[in-house]
């Protein structure tokens, strides 16, 4: 088989919400339904050969949904009698809608009272959910003042704790979208003076200063799918530790993860900066070590030896 | 048999078992939708993996007297009578805050169709909050409206029973709240991607089964994680280091007192009853934090830097000793 057995129950949900969409639109392409599904042409053709034929007992054909597939890709639906209603959302559904309009609503500079809080409101009442689903943003003081800035274009002067290398620098940047990830906040930034683009954690912004200037954003701002993306710089390790450091396995993103006995791990990561592993090594304790590269398997030692330093 | 075949089947006893108000029996079923294998007995197993399917997907289910049939009422939720501006409004929700799941990516299409105006809905979101998705959620979140008891593995502590009184998301998980059964009732919250299995897994009870009495986030689980556990209350005395002074102060909320000095660093007196997550947070700040009292919170922490140099001289020892232990 070519194919990777099909995963049924993502398709059927895929179906299901695609034979109202097609019915509400009254056809569409090929090309259009796979790109609002994320799926290929293959499958959607596949997919729509399937509904073609299903419908109700006594299988008439056209009970629950005429589709006529063109060759040359366009579609055309008529409705049968099942799929008549509106478009509405199943308790999934819902859940994510209420789900992601909570978290819009959490983030600081949000209106409470505006439209978003009025729908969610009428669709907690629908779910029966009221109070059942919170958000809890850890929103950082500066928050509000980045997000300000990059919905008016405008550079901001930064001094910034860089925890990768341990050092403060103060730049001035363009902020040009704010993003949330595992709990933290980044926002994507562009260099005024050389156009190099950081990413820089909201929490770690010491000050923000407003400059008054504008500048033209990019086209294709987005918020990226990733937050790790080390530089090319980046150095490739081999830690092993214990089953008490899980945590690191949860935490970040990992190229490689081999149990050991004892529910010990072999982990393998890109690492960006010394300091990031140190904070790794040290909170992980005495059992973890670094295996690979060798160069590197004494910086638990040594940070440990910096830091106790402070204490004699 | 061949998945296109299973699928055809799951399909049509979803639309018609949606479309019977009283339901079928296993029999009607099997004689009027096709795709079935011959024999009772390999029959009664494919439809119990099709009913786990449907109970995966969160599609509701019901067996009565030998009758099976999928409420419309539970299937779609009542029409919610958005204004377009509301109908807007979770659009922008939805594409600025993705689940990562494809319920939410289906309940953007049906949004996007649902009228209320054009509108630049991608256009306008300068926040991006990305929620993890857990395949477990719905069904979770399902047993918290419906007020059902859940029972699941859990990695730790085996199997649970729990009251769900709230799901909530913070710093990067999600956590299921609610009484514990088989821990006297305590109120415990449980990461969700910690529980093993699928939501076919979760056994869940009839609804209405408990009380659901409001509970936040705060009430349940401080932020702090030196907070969260039960030791004996410390409480610990630390300097910070200007650099991280405004972080620090941060993390601390308002929980602690903190003293500015004139070279930007702060000495910060604070609760501690978790005292390995405090060693976490101390650490994290390297040589820019230092524990100043009390004398054993101090001492420990000595101890466990001590324990990391001494660990290098093991490994000079015994260089790859892990790589020779047989697999």
């Amino acid at each position: 088989m070519g194919r990777p057995v099909t995963d049924v129950g993502a398709r059927l949900r895929r179906v299901l919400a695609m034979i109202p969409w097609l019915l509400e639109s009254g056809g569409s392409t090929v090309v259009t339904v796979a790109e609002r599904f994320g799926v290929s042409e293959d499958e959607v053709v596949r997919d729509l050969n399937l509904v073609m034929c299903c419908g109700l007992p006594p299988y008439g054909g056209g009970d629950l949904i005429t589709v006529v597939l063109d060759e040359d890709g366009t579609i055309e639906a008529w409705p049968g009698p099942f799929f008549t209603r509106p478009m509405q959302l199943t308790p999934p559904e819902g859940f994510a809608v209420l789900a992601a309009g909570r978290a819009l609503l959490a983030v600081p500079g949000s209106k409470p009272a505006g439209s978003l809080a009025s729908a969610l409101g009428k669709l907690e009442a629908a779910l029966g959910a009221s109070g059942s689903l919170a958000i809890d943003f850890d929103a950082p003081p500066l928050l509000a003042d980045v997000r300000a800035a990059v919905d008016a274009h405008e550079r901001v002067r930064v001094a910034y704790y860089s925890a990768w290398r341990d050092e403060l620098w103060e730049r001035v940047v363009e902020p040009l979208v704010v993003h949330s990830r595992d709990g933290r906040w980044y926002v994507e930034t562009r260099d005024a003076t050389t156009g190099a683009e950081r990413r820089l954690r909201v929490d770690r912004i010491r000050s923000l200063e407003h400059t008054g200037e504008r500048f033209t954003p990019p086209d294709d701002v987005a918020a990226p799918d990733h937050v790790f993306s080390p530089g090319a710089d980046a150095t490739e390790v081999t830690l092993v530790l214990p089953a008490s450091a899980q945590w690191v396995v949860e935490t970040y993103d990992t190229l490689d993860v081999e149990p050991l006995d004892g529910g010990r791990l072999r982990v393998r990561l890109l690492v960006a900066g010394d300091r990031w592993l140190e904070r790794l090594l040290l909170k992980a304790g005495p059992e973890a070590r670094v295996e690979a590269p060798p160069e590197i398997t004494g910086t638990a030692a040594s940070a440990a030896e910096r830091v106790l330093l402070r204490y004699r | 048999m061949p998945s296109e075949d299973r699928f055809e089947r799951v399909t049509n006893l979803v639309t018609y078992l949606l479309n019977r108000e009283h339901g079928a029996t296993l029999n009607e079923i099997v004689e009027e939708l096709p795709g079935w294998p011959s024999g009772s007995e390999a029959r009664r197993r494919a439809f119990e993996r099709d009913k786990r399917v449907l109970r995966d997907e969160g599609i509701p289910l019901v067996e009565e007297g030998g009758r099976y049939r999928i409420p419309a009422n539970q299937y779609y939720l009542p029409d919610l009578d958005l204004t377009p501006d509301e109908q807007v409004a979770l659009r922008l929700a939805v594409a600025a805050v993705p689940l990562g799941g494809e319920s939410a990516d289906l309940a953007l299409h049906k949004l996007l169709l649902g009228g209320g105006g054009a509108g630049d809905w991608q256009g306008s979101a300068s926040v991006v909050a990305a929620l993890d998705e857990q395949p477990l959620l719905p069904v979770l979140h399902a047993a918290v409206r419906r007020r059902q008891v859940v029972e699941f593995r859990y990695r730790e502590g085996g199997i649970r029973r729990v009251e769900p009184s709230l799901l909530f998301f913070r710093d990067g998980n999600w956590y299921l709240t609610g009484h514990d059964q088989g821990r006297g009732g305590a109120l415990r919250s449980f990461r969700v991607d910690r529980i093993v299995g699928g939501a076919g897994d979760i056994v869940v009870s009839a609804p209405e089964a408990f009380e659901r009495r409001p509970t936040s986030p705060g009430d349940v689980m401080p932020r702090e994680p030196w907070l969260i556990g039960g030791e004996e209350r410390d409480t610990a005395v630390i300097d910070i280091d200007a650099v991280l002074a405004a972080k620090a102060v941060v993390d601390v909320g308002g929980r602690g007192s903190v003293e500015h000095r004139p070279d930007g660093s702060v000495r910060i007196t604070m609760d501690v009853t978790n005292r390995a997550a405090f060693r976490s947070w101390v650490l994290g700040m390297l040589d820019h934090a230092v524990v100043v009292s009390p004398d054993d919170l101090r001492a420990e922490l000595v101890a466990w830097l001590a324990s990391l140099t001494v660990a290098r001289e093991d490994d000079r020892t015994t260089p790859g000793s892990d790589r020779a232990m047989p697999a």
